[in-house]
């Protein structure tokens, strides 16, 4: 017995040193202070392992990114203009030059692709999808969407559930959108935590760019459990989303508190007040609460949460919510926020805005939210674009040029798929615009990428050519013999 | 409509897809008038079936106003469909119905003028598969063979997804039962007349659908109630039961008919039934059969049936697989109504691919690019578009798959679709080139009245009032 509890004695204690361990590491060290300061830190790790490349491809450790070459075409740069007839080059994965084909020299021995007639833009940004976690939505075994059991899920990840081999990820990538969040399904106010990923790696792990990115915050109404009259149990109304969402956040910042004051008798190595038994031990952890440790970077400010409310009275107690807790925050949807747009504009955040397929309320005007982009681009909210789909996120691109026929300028339009979101997300250093030195994620069209008309002819992610195939291709080719 | 349908299931933006293609496969019937069916003992004229196959709407109420006589719309890029593009074109409508299109028109100078400002201009969109404005009422769920349903009575005329499908070109919907049924209800088709009263929504005279449906809705509805059908075998073995009831349901009348022909005073009329009737009218090519089916065997099969029990299907709805089997489907003489580029929200939708459109037309059949949704149905321009894109139809025939097509998926491409002499005058101008994603209609026309006007404040309607 008394073996026994020795040894259980010393596991614990090892546990408890190891749970220290982690958070310490948690409170501060792995979260910097912001999503843009702590992701490249991050993603540098998986770049340093293992190249991203294509599963179909050669393992990138046996075969160096080619050198290529886009000459002549239409460079929708993004952050600087476009440049007709211009060329950009790609090396070691990177853009190494952009600029008109007259200036811009080809290195030796690369592999040129002419791009007469093309338009050559960075790779698309969806700011919020469901991909890999979904295969066949009528197929619940196929599904890892949401945990609906409870409201308060935000120790969920969407990175234990990503599947890197879902069927839809290459039929997103062949029309040119490379990088995407990842979020759960928004059924639960708070169902856990977004990734941000790359459509192209042999693994999750290469695919999984920045775990933890962010925090969907859902406060729409539709988060209710009131599905029937029968059904209904808390939180049944908005009172009661708000409730435990306050009482949530309470219970985080104990928490913190609780590890705060331990952190701090260990720290002083101060025996308990006259407790002589416990002399010479440690003080005792807190026990370690994973749901409420999940909180602790959005209270500390350190990520943000995505907050997403439709109509403005909710947009307004949830961004008070937010701000009784000092959450940093993007908005999400405001899509029947039309009365508040100068009152959005005044909170200074980004606004992931739609979908704009979102249909208007009855006593709505036909546009009232096909317009919406275009009056906040107008009231100088950066904006952003999102499929909030996983079969469908091919089509981000067109819910951007929809847009731009309500007044979005088209220029604007693209950088709401392109840099604004990389901005969002932290990863501008890497991606959203054609700059040198930026990730070569790239893609060549024959025309307009916003219309529905325009085809992707080329798609490179780090470099590397992606290969215009998916199952609905090889269906086609199968079935045209 | 579909929101609140999915707001029973966990994953709403998911299961929209599903539900969707679940309300999705409505038998189209266009709205047959009580009127019209003589009760048995009217007369001696032996009646099961509606005398004329037509859509009738009542006479219009005055809510309803008689079309300007004469409207001319002037400099238009003209998409005619059926006749190339014409620039700075001209229409012609007079009474409703397009009198003349060309380079010059002769209209009196009486007529109202619409200046196109050199736009586009095409037929209004007609929607071959919709279940807007139905409410919650789109299955009638409770038996797998319910063609005595009929839309016109869940018709609610004042649902604002009329208003929107308008203001994004569409003149024309066939508004269906849902897929969960075998054998649903009659569909109705409506003109998008959004503020006029009911009747006048009505399209005079089209011909009446019926929604079939196949495939995993029924058996998930039924067999999630421990219910035949809950398989394939079970779904295709209801539709044969009840058809063969139909059939029998046939030969009483028949019979019944040619006694009294003969003067046989003692003829007894059968005891009527509103579900074999209509069964019996399938029979009797009443109906155009508006089947939805996903996977390449049941379009096989669907035809076997319709063969075995000799009645003809008009199209195959959603039909994602169809570009399996399009030689046999065109073979038949078969209509598709397509889904541009939806997949995967079901088993059976898995082998969708966008390319499905023109794989079929390009063996000869005749395909619509349809909405199936109160969202897609307000940009079905951009739709037809992906066509261009994924298998390089040109732009007609994409144009086509979003009018000429489904009007006569719907039985009414005599009477709109094109720009052509004699047909309705229901027409939109654009904004932009339609067949992108930057196109708005700036002014649509049904019956040669302006109804919506996109340069009106308010919703930019022209026959509603506030609070109608």
């Amino acid at each position: 017995m008394r073996k026994h509890s020795a040894f259980t004695r010393q596991h614990s204690a090892f546990s408890r040193q190891h749970s220290v361990l982690l958070l310490l590491l948690l409170l501060f060290g792995i979260a910097a202070t912001s999503v843009a300061q702590q992701t490249p830190t991050r993603t540098k790790k998986i770049k340093d392992g293992q190249p991203a490349h294509m599963r179909t491809a050669a393992p990138a450790s046996q075969v160096a990114a080619p050198v290529i070459a886009l000459r002549g075409g239409t460079l929708l740069t993004v952050s600087h203009g476009t440049i007709k007839d211009g060329t950009l080059v790609i090396e070691n994965g990177k853009i190494a030059a952009v600029g008109p084909a007259s200036s811009v020299s080809i290195p030796k021995g690369a592999q040129v692709i002419d791009a007469t007639g093309m338009t050559i833009y960075p790779g698309l940004i969806d700011s919020e999808s469901n991909l890999g976690l979904t295969e066949i939505s009528a197929e619940q075994m196929t599904n890892d969407l949401v945990e609906d059991s409870d409201e308060i899920m935000p120790h969920m990840h969407v990175y234990d559930a990503f599947h890197a081999e879902s069927a839809l990820i290459p039929v997103t990538r062949v029309n040119g959108v490379t990088n995407a969040i990842v979020a759960p399904d928004s059924s639960d106010t708070l169902p856990g935590q977004d990734s941000f990923i790359q459509l192209a790696g042999a693994s999750a792990t290469e695919m999984l760019m920045i775990r933890d990115i962010a925090m969907p915050f859902n406060f729409t109404g539709k988060e209710r459990r009131n599905e029937t009259w029968e059904k209904r149990k808390f939180p049944q109304t908005r009172m009661g989303m708000a409730a435990q969402l306050r009482q949530a956040f309470l219970d985080a910042q104990d928490y913190a508190q609780k590890w705060d004051d331990y952190n701090k008798k260990k720290e002083s190595k101060a025996p308990a007040d006259g407790d002589k038994d416990k002399k010479n031990e440690p003080p005792t952890p807190p026990k370690r609460d994973l749901k409420l440790e999940a909180l602790l970077p959005y209270l500390q400010g350190k990520k943000p949460i995505v907050l997403a409310a439709e109509q403005s009275n909710d947009l307004e107690t949830a961004v008070n919510l937010a701000h009784e807790f000092n959450l940093k925050f993007v908005l999400n949807h405001v899509s029947h926020s039309q009365s508040v747009l100068d009152y959005i504009a005044s909170l200074k955040v980004p606004v992931i805005v739609g979908p704009i397929y979102e249909k208007p309320k009855p006593e709505e005007r036909f546009d009232a939210v096909y317009s919406l982009p275009a009056q906040l681009y107008k009231r100088g909210v950066k904006i952003a674009f999102a499929s909030y789909d996983a079969h469908q996120v091919r089509n981000l691109p067109y819910q951007a040029g929809f847009a731009v026929a309500f007044g979005l300028p088209h220029d604007e339009a693209l950088k709401a798929i392109t840099l604004n979101a990389a901005e969002i997300w932290g990863v501008a250093d890497r991606l959203g615009s054609l700059d040198v030195g930026k990730t070569a994620n790239v893609v060549v069209a024959n025309g307009d990428p916003l219309d529905v008309k325009a085809d992707v002819k080329h798609v490179f992610i780090e470099g590397r050519e992606i290969p215009l195939t998916d199952r609905q291709t090889r269906l086609r080719d199968e079935y045209s013999k | 409509m579909f929101y609140r349908i999915t707001r029973f299931w966990p994953h709403s933006l998911r299961l929209v897809a599903l539900m969707l293609a679940l309300a999705g496969l409505g038998v189209a019937q266009e709205q047959t008038p009580a009127q019209e069916t003589p009760t048995p003992h009217e007369g001696t004229t032996p009646v099961t079936q509606p005398a004329a196959p037509q859509q009738e709407s009542a006479a219009p109420r005055a809510t309803t106003p008689a079309p300007p006589s004469d409207v001319v719309i002037k400099n238009a890029y003209l998409m005619t469909v059926t006749h190339g593009n014409i620039k700075n074109g001209s229409i012609y409508i007079k009474n409703g119905k397009i009198a003349a299109v060309g380079q010059t028109v002769n209209a009196p100078a009486s007529a109202t003028v619409i200046d196109a400002g050199g736009r586009y201009v095409t037929p209004g969109i007609v929607d071959s598969h919709s279940h807007i404005a139905l409410d919650d009422d789109v299955n009638e769920a409770t038996s797998p063979i319910t063609p005595q349903m009929k839309m016109l009575d869940a018709f609610d005329y004042t649902d604002k997804a009329i208003y929107r499908a308008l203001a994004g070109g569409v003149t024309t919907s066939l508004l269906l039962h849902g897929s969960a049924n075998m054998i649903g209800g009659q569909a109705i088709v409506i003109k998008h007349k959004y503020g006029a009263e009911r009747d006048a929504m009505l399209f005079p005279g089209a011909p009446p659908s019926i929604k079939f449906a196949s495939g995993e809705n029924p058996k998930r509805v039924y067999g999630g109630k421990g219910q035949v059908p809950s398989t394939r075998m079970g779904n295709f073995e209801v539709q044969r039961e009840a058809l063969q009831q139909g059939r029998e349901y046939r030969r009483e009348w028949d019979d019944y008919n040619a006694k009294v022909k003969r003067g046989d005073k003692d003829a007894k009329a059968p005891k009527r039934d509103l579900k074999l009737e209509a069964l019996a009218d399938i029979l009797r090519g009443k109906f155009l059969v508006q089947i939805h089916c996903y996977r390449a065997d049941e379009f096989l099969t669907e035809i076997a049936i319709a063969h075995e029990f000799g009645y003809k299907i008009r199209a195959f709805h959603h039909a994602l697989e169809s570009y399996k089997v399009a030689d046999k489907i065109a073979a038949e003489g078969i209509g598709v109504a397509a889904f541009a580029d939806w997949w995967g929200y079901k088993q059976e939708a898995w082998d969708a691919i966008p390319w499905m459109p023109v794989m079929d037309m390009r063996k000869g059949v005749r395909v619509a690019i349809k909405s199936d949704s109160d969202d897609f149905d307000r940009r079905l321009n951009q739709e037809a578009a992906k066509t261009m894109r994924y298998g390089g139809a040109t732009e007609e025939e994409a144009l086509k798959m979003i009018t000429l097509n489904p009007a006569w998926i719907v039985g009414v491409d005599n009477r709109v679709g094109s720009l052509d002499i004699g047909k309705d005058g229901d027409i939109v101008i654009w904004s932009d080139y339609p067949l992108s994603v930057y196109a708005v209609p700036e002014k649509v026309l049904i019956d040669g009245d302006v109804y919506f006007d996109r340069s009106l404040p308010g919703l930019g309607l022209t026959h509603y009032k506030e609070g109608q």
